[in-house]
């Protein structure tokens, strides 16, 4: 399935940059995106690829939310987290889930290890304080560091 | 002629306005930390805002503009949004030490050192 997708998505970029919808220059694309070399590895399952696909694209407007949040958020505070990550086989899947942690303004991925053997996303995250919390007296706020 | 182009027209453009203000916008504010003081995560987290959602508020604003142009608009656009994530994914990887890095050691002197 992943085979697909990525013929798929090749035949759009070849599409969009020809801006050419006859049926040769399709079939050229179709030529080019089922010749030009393709990865190797397991075979990507369908499920957790769509599931990532929709987040990646509900990332989006997500992404403009977080920004307003920002702008008009005052003073922010950094956190570094630890999220579960899909297997790292799966190549498709962790690059949309980057994508859609690294799209929104809030967390940003910072790699890829493994705690007790599973795969996990290292993320710094940066968000407006909670309002409550913005009184509070100074050493309470967690601190950051690069 | 439908007497209600004329009127979307002048609504397209007024949108493709906003967009482009708004696209202003979200640069200058995502641009501005990077001139302070801050951590460096903190100022990649806030360029994302400019460089990002910002330019795709433009491309979309000349998307309003220049419809004949799609495809490319739509092109530049996908490639913005996916390239400039993972860029900024690859800066706050880069700016972490290796997990394990070996210890250093310093088996040969520098050229400049062995000039002396």
């Amino acid at each position: 399935m992943g085979f697909l997708l990525s013929c798929l998505l090749r035949l759009l970029l070849w599409y969009l940059l020809t801006a050419d919808s006859s049926a040769v220059n399709l079939l050229i694309g179709v030529a080019l995106a089922l010749l030009l070399p393709h990865a190797e590895g397991p075979r990507q399952p369908l499920g957790p690829l769509l599931r990532a696909l929709w987040q990646a694209l509900v990332a989006v407007p997500q992404a403009y939310g977080e920004a307003l949040a920002l702008i008009g958020g005052g003073r922010e505070q950094e956190r570094w987290l630890e999220l579960p990550a899909s297997a790292p086989s799966q190549r498709l899947v962790i690059f949309l889930e980057v994508l859609a942690i690294t799209l929104t303004p809030f967390t940003l991925v910072l790699g890829l290890s493994r705690v007790d053997g599973r795969p996990i996303y290292r993320i710094h995250q940066l968000r407006p304080m909670p309002r409550h919390s913005r009184t509070a007296p100074k050493g309470t706020t967690p601190s950051s560091e690069d | 002629m439908s007497p209600l182009l004329p009127a979307i027209q002048a609504l397209s453009g007024h949108v493709s306005l906003l967009l482009l203000g708004a696209g202003l916008l979200l640069w200058f504010w995502g641009t501005w930390p990077l001139l302070e003081g801050g951590s460096y995560l903190g100022r990649l987290h806030k360029l994302s805002v400019s460089d990002t959602l910002g330019s795709a508020l433009m491309l979309l604003g000349l998307l309003l503009r220049i419809p004949g142009q799609w495809p490319l608009l739509a092109l530049a656009l996908l490639g913005l949004i996916v390239w400039n994530t993972i860029f900024g994914y690859v800066l706050a990887s880069c700016s972490l030490p290796p997990p394990h890095e070996p210890p250093r050691e310093r088996t040969a002197p520098h050229r400049s050192d062995r000039s002396r």
